[in-house]
């Protein structure tokens, strides 16, 4: 099962700072998320876990250690075809849920696909067609004109169009209530189960639980997970 | 215990069989408190004796339905409108495990990170019933379960952050926190 990862960290360390000032905000973390599988990340403020998320994403760069993702290691690559595999096979979830607010929902979605340089047709009917398969029926609206699980709810749709394989949400919950908080997890699970790779951090644990995997972080290691250890802390 | 309140609340609903009130006792509530029968006709007996419940006639097969009784929907009502006291609940073993580790002069961290995994589990599992849940009531039960799984999972978060600010159980520094140059990264070591 760990033959093939979407993602994988190898001994990655990331340092902020150098000389004295020194810290090091992850410490030797290796870990695997392969196709149809949901990892969360747990861990107190500061162990760690926007960091691993940022690196792999390719949002950040490792002190040591490598970062592969769809097979690519990241370090090889210039930043022009790093911003294209992020493009293409990356999709991000994030609290704030950075949706256009002058774009309406579907146009939202169509962005990254346009960016790729689809065209608008295509783009057009792809961000229908996944807006439709996670229960947006008016993707007409704008986002202040939809509730909080719709925005968030458009903000996985567009993390999802195209050929994303690999998910990161980052509290990706933040301020909903517990039964919509509970939707978001179901659609990440949904599209779990469909082949995509989620890398969820949070620190709710109702909301981790809904992974076949829960790594807890603790001063930038892995301290404990709740699965025959497919990653190991050093 | 609630077994009387419970067979009354089902009775409310209309005259029943014993068991079919067991089963619909099971279903109700996840079956995370199994009745045997046994104790089904034992709760009805006193139910009866007490006069909150009627037996009918035993049918052909020896049967007998049972309705509740106007006395009996005022102690189902009364115990609906009672809140729960806390300290009606049994000690929690792992809060009692928890003092006598830190009370012994034993290292606490191993034993809240070590029930952290394991509730976690126990939330996975919960949270994979929850999707197989039948009926509203059954939701409740599992919701209240994963619910009181959260709150033990943010107690041992909370006890590991208040343990390593305390200088009497800290072994090592938090590199993390410590606003001090040259406290390195800690030794301690991870499972």
């Amino acid at each position: 099962m760990s033959f093939d990862p979407v993602v994988r960290l190898a001994d990655v360390t990331r340092v902020h700072g150098d000389g004295p000032q020194a810290v090091p905000a992850l410490r030797g973390v290796s870990l695997d998320v392969v196709a149809g599988e949901l990892v969360a990340v747990m861990g107190p403020s500061g162990s760690g876990k926007s960091t691993l998320l940022n690196l792999a994403g390719g949002l950040d760069a490792p002190t040591s250690g490598e970062v592969t993702v769809e097979g690519a290691p990241l370090s090889g690559l210039s930043a022009r075809e790093l911003a294209a595999l992020r493009r293409r096979h990356v999709g991000y979830v994030f609290q704030d849920l950075n949706l256009i607010p002058s774009l309406t929902a579907a146009e939202n979605v169509m962005l990254p696909r346009e960016l790729d340089g689809v065209r608008a047709r295509q783009a057009r009917s792809e961000a229908a067609e996944i807006l439709a398969e996670i229960g947006i029926t008016e993707p007409g609206r704008f986002p202040d004109e939809l509730s909080g699980g719709q925005r968030q709810r458009v903000a996985i749709a567009r993390a999802l169009v195209g050929e994303r394989r690999l998910i990161l949400a980052d509290e990706p919950t933040g301020a909903l209530d517990t039964p919509t908080g509970d939707d978001v997890l179901r659609l990440l699970r949904t599209r779990c189960d469909a082949g995509a790779a989620v890398l969820l951090v949070t620190h709710e644990p109702r909301y981790a639980a809904w992974a076949d995997r829960v790594v807890f972080l603790r001063d930038g290691e892995i301290a404990d997970s709740t699965a025959a250890p497919l990653e190991s802390a050093r | 215990m609630a077994i009387r309140q419970g067979l009354l609340a089902l009775l409310s609903q209309g005259p029943r069989y014993g068991y079919q009130l067991r089963s619909e006792f099971e279903a109700s509530t996840g079956a995370i408190w199994p009745l045997n029968i046994g104790q089904v006709y034992t709760t009805l007996s006193r139910l009866e004796r007490d006069g909150l419940v009627a037996p009918g006639e035993q049918d052909a097969q020896g049967r007998v339905v049972y309705t509740i009784t106007e006395a009996g929907r005022a102690e189902m009502e009364r115990w609906l409108s009672t809140p729960v006291a806390r300290s009606d609940r049994p000690r929690d073993e792992l809060v009692v495990k928890l003092a006598m580790a830190v009370a012994a002069g034993a290292d606490p961290r191993p034993v809240i990170r070590a029930q952290r995994t394991a509730t976690m589990r126990a939330l996975q599992e919960l949270t994979r019933a929850m999707a197989g849940a039948e009926g509203p009531a059954q939701r409740l039960v599992l919701d209240s379960m994963i619910f009181q799984a959260e709150a033990e999972q943010r107690w041992l978060d909370h006890c590991e952050a208040v343990l390593a600010a305390s200088p009497r159980t800290q072994e090592t520094p938090e590199a993390t926190r410590s606003p001090e140059p040259g406290s390195g990264p800690s030794p301690d070591e991870e499972f």
